[in-house]
């Protein structure tokens, strides 16, 4: 123990006096932060260019009104309410006439004043729109004519993910349930009550004060919060880990290269040198998890959003975070070992990155179902269970309370298999100069030594 | 710590990479308090075995013993390895990476004694110095530092002379017969005949993972008899004379290992009566003669002595 100790306190000193070190304490939250950087920035930055929409309308009859509806909801969002300044696009629209030898023809004719960047889309109101019926199925060219008369089209250039068109869906969906009012009667002042949606506001649950007896009141709940907390909490710790791991593969590959170990092994095993080694780069990453949880507990209390993060999230935190952090910081040693050149360490990150990145890819579809069969049995595989479970447990309806210590025997069950495998990895590899070994040489080290 | 005569003991070792043998079968003892000398071709096995007595390598089979105890997985104080190549931490300042070292195989700080040694070897100027700024043959000198501090008992030297200026070469030389006047063992391997030949109590050549040769210099030689005449003629290049079986030119003098019941008489009318003899001497072959007939076209690499 003594030797582990000896070596991970001069890794350990040796890593957070780098520069590098610095470095990747400020750029990694800028990095694994960038998507939220980037969202935010263009929301700060809109794009607020003249929109000009051709309106091909074959009923004849529905144009207008949805020009009316656009035009009220764009008045409405055009200036900030506060600062008077435009954020939104101006809207302006053009009506024309069905009335071109061919409908083909007429789209081709509007789809070239597109690309001339006269207009920025088109809607092509279905002659059959305002009552669509039946929806028309098959593929003869009877059905698809009847399929097209019975919808509304956007032609444009831009992407099907462009919010103008989700902006001009909504208008037009107003404007066509106006005509269809119209024509049985109804006057337009009871427009807004016939068609005027009503939010549905997420609240919180409501608790009885136990000392007092009080029933507390429900409060509204953040959206942002119940998405952003759970998420945060579940990249910050994946963001540590890596920090602490991904180092650590390509040091070892280094230190290999450097024939480093040879000498080392003169006065310690090579369990010791491993440990060292993964102590070493735990340390390093516990460093950096002590100055982003404690730097944002400390904004959020300042901010007075305190209680945002649940205490009892605090410490499955750090204890997720032990636990990932010998699991993958041992993966990389053995890596890191079995590398032939600092090249193969770039080649073997991917199956550091592994259990860190899909849980990235997974964590929308576990949040809008936490306790569905999917979410459930990621959060126990083991090498997800420290992200996907902490996720879990960060949502308002948590989970149930078997579910976090099967998930942590599995990971530390885990943790000890793959260490006790990396180590032998590790023995054998860690003087074999000159060879990349293959996947298969790997597996037989693991098992055989 | 068990008293004991040998400072190794090693049984029927054997050590197998893929389908190669690296050792095969290897016998040998050294005595304590001896200098105890590897020489063979490279890729003999001298690397792996060094690396078995340290226990950084486990045998496939056999028994190794130092200082009378079976060589388990946990590293012993009084056991130092020096490897063949340079393996430091370049970052470090010198006098940091040598008190890692010494306190990482005792446990205790050695810093005074990291400064003596420092001090002996001409490096009191680096202390502070990083790794990384030293030439080759000052990184092997703190090398052989960090392998010395704190003292071993037994002390296994890789090709330790490898890199060095002749100065460094005698300051490590003396180093290491201080060391083995003050107790310890010594076990080195060595390309350098003359090295293995004067420095070395006991040599063992391992040639294709077997030993071939165990012994002292005088048991090695006196294997082989008095065949060896060391002659310098003139008249050009000797041509072939009956009873001797190869000449070798070694520049200002010739070689010439005899057949068995060769008289060197015979052999000096046949030189006499081909060009005038300055010197003719009748000897023991040398190591290196001795090498070269062992090892033949495997022992290319093997330096001049």
């Amino acid at each position: 123990m003594r030797r582990i100790l000896l070596i991970a306190k001069r890794d350990y000193l040796m890593s957070i006096r780098n520069k590098t070190f610095i470095i990747s304490l400020i750029m990694a939250p800028v990095l694994f932060g960038g998507g939220f950087l980037g969202i935010a920035l263009m929301k700060a930055k809109p794009d607020i260019a003249d929109r000009h929409v051709a309106i091909l309308d074959h009923t004849g009859q529905v144009a207008a009104l949805i020009i009316q509806a656009a035009q009220e909801k764009n008045t409405k969002e055009l200036f900030n309410k506060k600062t008077g300044k435009q954020e939104a696009p101006r809207y302006f629209f053009e009506t024309v006439a069905a009335d071109a030898p061919s409908p083909d023809a007429q789209r081709l004719l509007l789809s070239d004043r597109v690309r001339r960047g006269e207009l920025f889309a088109f809607l092509e109101i279905g002659a059959n729109a305002l009552h669509p019926g039946e929806e028309v199925e098959g593929q003869d060219p009877a059905s698809r004519e009847k399929a097209a008369a019975r919808r509304v089209a956007f032609y444009s250039n831009s992407s099907t993910l462009g919010d103008v068109r989700y902006w001009l869906a909504d208008a037009a969906d107003t404007g066509l349930r106006r005509a269809r009012l119209l024509q049985i009667g109804v006057d337009q002042k009871h427009f807004r009550d016939l068609l005027g949606s009503i939010p549905v506001e997420p609240m919180s649950l409501v608790v009885k004060d136990e000392e007092t007896g009080k029933i507390g009141a429900a409060v509204k709940k953040n959206e942002a919060a119940d998405f952003g907390v759970p998420f945060t909490v579940m990249a910050l710790l994946g963001m540590i880990v890596m920090m602490g791991a991904s180092p650590m593969l390509s040091s070892v590959a280094e230190d290999k290269g450097n024939r480093v170990f040879e000498m080392l092994l003169g006065s310690a095993t090579p369990f010791e040198l491993m440990m060292g080694k993964v102590l070493a780069a735990m340390g390093r990453s516990i460093t950096s998890s002590i100055f982003y949880v404690a730097g944002g507990t400390f904004v959020l209390y300042g901010l007075a959003i305190g209680g945002l993060v649940p205490l009892s999230l605090y410490p499955w935190f750090y204890i997720y975070l032990l636990a990932d952090l010998l699991l993958l910081c041992a993966l990389a040693a053995a890596l890191g070992a079995a590398c032939g050149s600092p090249q193969d360490a770039q080649h073997l990150a991917i199956i550091l990155i592994a259990p860190v990145l899909i849980p990235y890819f997974l964590f929308m579809p576990v949040m809008i179902q936490p306790n569905g069969g999917m979410a459930t049995a990621l959060s126990l595989f083991p090498l997800f269970t420290p992200m996907l479970m902490l996720l879990r447990q960060a949502l308002p309806q948590g989970v149930p309370a078997w579910q976090p210590w099967v998930g942590l025997a599995g990971t530390l069950a885990t943790t000890l298999a793959l260490t006790w495998a990396a180590a032998r990895i590790f023995r054998v590899a860690i003087l074999l100069q000159g060879k990349t070994p293959k996947a298969a040489d790997l597996v037989r080290w693991a098992v055989r030594g | 710590m068990t008293d004991s005569a040998n400072a190794a003991e090693i049984s029927r070792i054997t050590k197998t990479f893929g389908t190669t043998a690296a050792v095969d079968g290897l016998s040998l003892t050294v005595p304590a308090g001896s200098v105890y000398g590897f020489i063979g071709p490279n890729g003999s096995g001298k690397t792996t075995t060094m690396r078995m007595i340290t226990g950084i390598f486990y045998p496939d089979s056999g028994d190794i013993r130092v200082f009378g105890r079976p060589v388990s997985g946990a590293r012993s104080d009084s056991v130092a390895y020096l490897p063949e190549e340079r393996g430091l931490f370049r970052k470090m300042e010198v006098q940091a990476l040598l008190e890692f070292h010494g306190e990482l195989r005792s446990g205790r700080s050695v810093t005074a004694e990291v400064q003596a040694w420092l001090e002996r070897l001409g490096l009191g100027h680096c202390a502070k110095q990083k790794v990384e700024t030293l030439s080759k043959g000052m990184s092997q000198k703190v090398q052989f530092i960090a392998t010395v501090v704190p003292e071993p008992k037994l002390l296994i030297l890789d090709e330790p002379f490898t890199g060095l200026d002749p100065v460094s070469a005698d300051q490590i030389r003396e180093a290491v017969f201080d060391l083995r006047r003050r107790g310890a063992t010594v076990i080195l391997s060595t390309h350098d005949m003359t090295i293995a030949e004067t420095m070395c109590d006991y040599i063992c050549m391992i040639f294709r993972g077997k030993k071939v040769l165990d012994g002292t210099l005088a048991e090695i030689q006196q294997q082989y008899g008095n065949d060896t005449i060391r002659v310098a003629v003139d008249g050009g290049a000797i041509p072939p004379l009956p009873g001797v079986e190869m000449v070798r030119d070694l520049g200002q003098i010739q070689e010439l290992r005899m057949s068995r019941g060769c008289d060197p008489q015979e052999v000096l009318r046949a030189l006499v009566a081909h060009g005038r003899v300055n010197s003719f001497s009748v000897m023991k072959p040398s190591l290196h003669d001795i090498f070269i007939r062992i090892a033949g076209p495997a022992a290319e690499e093997v330096k001049v002595a």
